[in-house]
Formats: structure tokens, C-alpha cells, sequence
């Protein structure tokens, strides 16, 4: 599943959990502002050039986030395009790992806009399902038993989708995920002669999901079992066969009051594959 | 080959034909959120069936690209509780069934479907249960 060489290079990261990159000594302003998948039209709120010198944070703090009244809303990057303006770096701020417990040496996959995805499953599931390593690695027995995934920005939705193909292929993996906002801070050159630099905070929703062979604590939020196909052939009998959509909801009555322990939750949802012939 | 199809109907879970067919079922307190309707709106909506409606909890779904919207949303509603609100995100995959119909009515081809899988999140936002 790799390309030609042997080494995995490009957007793809591969980071155990020992590796900690250090905090640059950034001041962050609370997560208010957020970028919206709007279209560039839409957001007429920011005009011209209002980020003059470097290493300005470029975001205003603002009370209410619900107000109309026009935010300072970081640019979007077509907008900066489109001025002249090249991205030189993009950061991401490191943010403490939110599994609480999680042990190390857990294997974390960075999912990344540009990662594709046969890449990224080539790799996790190698591990997951127990390759043989070259000797002196110190690996357990049997692959790993955990996994996160973990992704921001426009990421997000290629985030879930690898942990739902995995999900599938390896079955029986309880899945625990976290949303929360990430800070990124990118750099802005421009491209024509003045030499301004723009440096611009954004404020990405960001998601991890943790999936992992042993049972994880139901009472966290977040938490999804893992779902049973023998119960859901029963849940399938009404259904005629022929059609093959998913149920995105349980058929039966829909017990959401409460996530946690009723597995009945998760039958219908993700559901795609083939009832038996 | 796949030159002579059009999506007749794209993306749409509910099409036309009988066999297709599926209802969402929506509990008062489930809010699925689009690309088309303004993001503003969408977080007024959700704001106001905590505030006003008075649910303890309520259940964001978004589908592909809604995905991003949904989290802000769920995101930006915690941020402004002050923290009193908690979030809980279930990922799933749902299919999704595309017909496809020839382009050129004379072309002697049948209508054919194509299944696709797409992710969709289903975040509840809720205010704890005091213990």
C-alpha cells in the first residue's frame, strides 16, 4: 500500500506518544473565534490589511461570541491567496492528550488534510493486527492494542473516516472520541516586493478519536461500544434485504437519553454491511 | 463508461423510488446540521432548544462535509455555557445511494445505482448530571 520506496514521507506523521514537542511560549487568546466553513463571499467582514508588523497576534478578543457585530475574523486563507500572500509555516499548538490514563507508547496517527488515507490505513493496520517487527524492537506481542487518531481543520472529516474503516476491518474496538478547538498559527509572507509578514491565530476544531482492544470506561463521554453484528441481523429483519442502506438511527425506539450504557445505541449507526444472502 | 452517467440524484439518502426510502426519524431535541442554511442560524436554533426549549440535552448530527460545521457548533455552544455544557460524539458511517440515469436519453443504457459510504458525527451536548 506504500509508494515505490520503502519510506513514508509527505503529509503523513507518524508519532508515538513519547515524542512531546515543546510549547512555543505563545500567548493564546480564549478559543472565540472560529473558522466556519463559509463561503469566501460570505465573510465580508475583513477588509484589506488590518495586520500590519510580524508577530502580532492577529485576533481580537471578543465577549460574546453570539453578537452580530463584526468580528475580527481571521482571514480566510483564500482571501490571502488571493492579496499576494503566501504561507511560509503553519504551527500547531501541542495540546495536552485528552484520553485521560491513555498508557504510552500508544501508536498515534496524525491525520493531515493532504494524508491519503490507503497510506494512512496501510501503516495502522500493519500495526494493529501484529506485523512481525525486525528484531530489537521492543513491540508486545500481537500488535498494538490502542490507537488514536487525531486531526483539525479540514482533517476532521478524513479523521473519522479512517477510524470507521479500521472500525470495520478490525473488529470489536471500543472507540472513544474527543472534540475540542486547537490553536494554529501560521505565517503569511508576501509575495510581491514589501516584505510584510503577516502572522495569523486560528482557532480549528480539532477531533480525537481513541479506539482501542480493551474495554474502555463506558461512563466517559464519548464513548462508543463496539458494535455486535449478531445483534444487528435481528434489528435487519424488518428490513428487506434488497436495499442496502444504513440505518443511521436504531429502528427500534431510540433510546438516547442517555449514550453511555445502552449498546442498542450504536446497531443502527454504522452499519454498511451486506446482510447474508 | 462512467462518461454517459449524470447523478440524477445526488447525496440525497431519500430518492424518489420506494425502495430507497428512508425517514429520519427527529426527536424534538435533534438538530441536523447543512451546508446551506447560514451557520448563525443553525447555532441559534441549537442555542435556543437548551435555553428556551428546556432540554437537558440535545443531539447535533452532521454528514461529510457538515461534519466540521456540526463540531463548531457543538464547540461554540460549550464555549458559551462557560463550561457548564458537556460534549459526547459518536462517529458513524452511513451509505448513501446515488442513481445514476444515461445522460443522452437515446443512449441505450439502464439507470444503475452506486452505494457510497460516507462519516457522520452525532455529538450530544448536555448539562451533566449533578452527582
Amino acid at each position: 500500500m506504500f509508494t515505490g520506496c520503502g519510506v513514508v514521507t509527505g503529509q503523513n506523521q507518524y508519532l508515538t506518544r513519547d515524542a512531546v514537542r515543546p510549547h512555543p511560549g505563545l500567548e493564546v487568546n480564549t478559543p472565540i473565534q472560529m473558522e466556519n466553513v463559509v463561503a469566501p463571499g460570505t465573510c465580508a467582514i475583513y477588509q484589506g490589511h488590518t495586520y500590519s508588523n510580524a508577530m502580532q497576534p492577529a485576533v481580537v478578543d471578543v465577549p460574546d461570541p453570539l453578537k452580530p457585530a463584526p468580528l475580527a475574523v481571521p482571514p480566510p486563507a483564500l482571501k490571502l491567496g488571493q492579496d499576494g500572500f503566501k504561507k511560509v509555516c503553519r504551527t500547531e499548538e501541542d495540546s495536552p492528550c485528552p484520553f485521560p490514563g491513555l498508557a504510552s507508547g500508544v501508536l498515534e496517527m496524525r491525520v493531515k488534510e493532504g494524508s491519503k488515507i490507503r497510506n494512512l490505513m496501510g501503516f495502522a493496520m500493519a500495526r494493529m493486527q501484529g506485523e512481525k517487527c525486525e528484531s530489537g524492537r521492543d513491540v508486545s506481542g500481537g500488535g498494538l492494542r490502542q490507537v488514536v487518531f487525531s486531526g483539525s481543520g479540514r482533517a476532521v472529516t478524513k479523521t473519522i473516516t479512517c477510524a470507521e474503516i479500521m472500525k470495520r476491518k478490525v473488529g470489536s474496538l471500543h472507540q472513544l472520541t474527543k472534540l475540542r478547538y486547537k490553536v494554529v498559527k501560521e505565517v503569511w509572507e508576501s509575495t510581491e516586493g514589501s516584505s510584510s509578514e503577516m502572522t495569523v491565530h486560528r482557532t480549528v476544531p480539532s477531533i480525537s478519536i481513541l479506539l482501542s482492544k480493551d474495554p474502555l470506561d463506558p461512563q466517559e463521554p464519548g464513548y462508543q461500544p463496539p458494535e455486535t453484528l449478531s445483534a444487528l441481523w435481528e434489528e435487519k429483519e424488518g428490513v428487506e434485504s434488497a436495499s442496502q442502506t444504513a440505518c443511521k438511527r436504531p429502528l427500534g425506539p431510540s433510546p438516547y437519553s442517555s449514550f453511555t450504557h445502552c449498546k442498542r445505541v450504536c446497531l443502527g449507526e454504522g452499519v454498511s454491511v451486506l446482510p447474508p444472502h | 463508461m462512467c462518461s454517459f452517467f449524470i447523478w440524477a440524484q445526488p447525496l440525497y439518502i431519500y430518492t424518489p423510488s420506494d425502495t430507497h426510502r428512508r425517514k429520519l426519524p427527529k426527536r424534538r431535541n435533534d438538530v441536523y446540521v447543512n451546508m446551506k442554511t447560514d451557520f448563525r442560524a443553525q447555532l441559534a436554533r441549537c442555542q435556543k432548544l437548551l435555553e428556551g426549549g428546556g432540554h437537558r440535552e440535545i443531539c447535533v448530527h452532521g454528514l461529510g462535509l457538515a461534519i466540521n460545521r456540526a463540531i463548531n457548533i457543538a464547540l461554540q455552544l460549550q464555549a458559551s455555557s462557560q463550561g457548564a455544557l458537556q460534549l459526547a460524539a459518536n462517529t458513524s458511517t452511513v451509505e448513501l445511494v446515488d442513481d445514476l440515469e444515461p445522460e443522452d436519453p437515446d443512449e441505450a443504457g439502464e439507470p444503475m445505482t452506486r452505494t457510497r459510504n460516507n462519516s457522520a458525527i452525532h455529538i450530544k451536548v448536555f448539562y451533566p448530571d449533578p452527582q
